[in-house]
């Protein structure tokens, strides 16, 4: 089953029911429709769900997340040295795998945000809205185009140039 | 086989022309299934002539799909109770923070209980595919190395004269007869 979203992050408005004010003698049709729900449906489904919690709860076990040691970059090699190459790689595509995921969670955020306030969340929201910016821009001049083949020495090779360009624009200005 | 077909087809021809005479004559055995067509009580259930709707043959597609539905089903089913049970009475795994002084194996890194499985039993640990690639990669480190080495060697022993290669054999020069030389060439 889907984890549910983390409720602190994404904050529900309170809700305000009011208190009940009944002038009729009649009988509330949402509850009645809501009782038949919970007898027919809800109950059913949740002493299934506990049944299984029960059965899981027998075996327990966990999982980790692995924690990778940090290997010298591939700016500290030594030229030739294809094995410490090989370690710098595996560590820029580790990297490169969580910067995805970093993105993918600003980018859900910034969803919730815009479920929740319709079409006023760029002045409710600002606050994930320049995370999520800042996130895309430093994404987009790092792994940018890199593309299907990207290595670390590729993004190595697209971060030189644009350092000459960023000082040829400098020297351009000055 | 086919010529008792022709036999039979004949009898209920010659049956239904002339009922009477030689169902009494032949000894019933041959003409036993053929009933007499005026005596054989027909009921319709409308009041409507008998038609015969003249349609494609369909065994060719039931048969079909029965072998495929059989086929599909010798592995679905019990796959799909399989991965039933799995999920009920054995769940997926919760996280957890690595206790101290302790290394998870490698299948603990997984949740659920059938990829923990294949990891664990199928697969090779990653570490081990990262060492090979290692292996192999140090491997070829070497024999480039060694390459570049025998090519700078074979340079300087050919340049120096002084190693084990490039020693051409000349004559011993006590073979040489100098005595020509005495002369001068006018």
């Amino acid at each position: 089953m889907p984890d549910d979203w983390d409720k602190d992050i994404y904050q529900q408005p309170a809700s305000r029911t009011p208190a009940v004010d009944k002038k009729t003698g009649l009988p509330n049709p949402a509850v009645i429709v809501g009782k038949l729900f919970y007898y027919s449906v809800n109950l059913l489904v949740t002493t299934f769900r506990e049944w299984v919690e029960r059965q899981r709860q027998k075996n327990k076990f966990y999982y980790y997340h692995q924690h990778f040691r940090r290997v010298p970059d591939i700016t500290d090699c030594q030229f030739g040295d294809y094995l410490c190459y090989y370690e710098a790689e595996m560590q820029w595509r580790r990297d490169y795998k969580v910067d995805q995921e970093i993105i993918g969670i600003l980018q859900e955020r910034l969803r919730a945000c815009q479920q929740r306030e319709g079409n006023s969340y760029v002045q409710n929201r600002a606050k994930e809205l320049e995370q999520f910016k800042l996130g895309a821009k430093g994404y987009q001049s790092r792994y940018g185009d890199l593309g299907a083949y990207g290595s670390a020495r590729r993004c190595l090779m697209k971060q030189k140039h644009r350092m000459i360009e960023e000082r040829v624009k400098a020297v351009s200005e000055a | 086989m086919a010529v008792l077909s022709v036999l039979r087809a004949a009898a209920a021809l010659v049956v239904r022309r002339s009922p009477h005479k030689l169902q009494h004559l032949a000894g019933n055995n041959l003409l036993r299934a053929f009933p007499i067509a005026s005596k054989v009580a027909v009921r319709l259930g409308s009041n409507g002539k008998q038609m015969f709707a003249i349609k494609s043959s369909q065994y060719y597609d039931r048969r079909f799909l029965h072998l495929l539905r059989f086929y599909i089903l010798l592995t679905g089913i019990p796959m799909a109770a399989l991965i039933t049970f799995v999920n009920i009475f054995i769940g997926e795994a919760e996280l957890a923070e690595i206790p101290e002084d302790y290394v998870p194996e490698h299948w603990e890194y997984f949740k659920h209980p059938i990829t923990r499985w294949i990891s664990k039993y199928v697969y090779d640990p990653p570490e081990k595919s990262y060492e090979k690639m290692m292996a192999l990669i140090s491997i070829e480190t070497e024999k480039v190395d060694l390459r570049q080495k025998h090519l700078e060697v074979r340079r300087l022993m050919r340049e120096r004269g002084d190693g084990a290669w490039y020693q051409y054999e000349t004559l011993d020069k006590n073979l040489i007869d100098n005595s020509q030389k005495t002369n001068p060439d006018y």
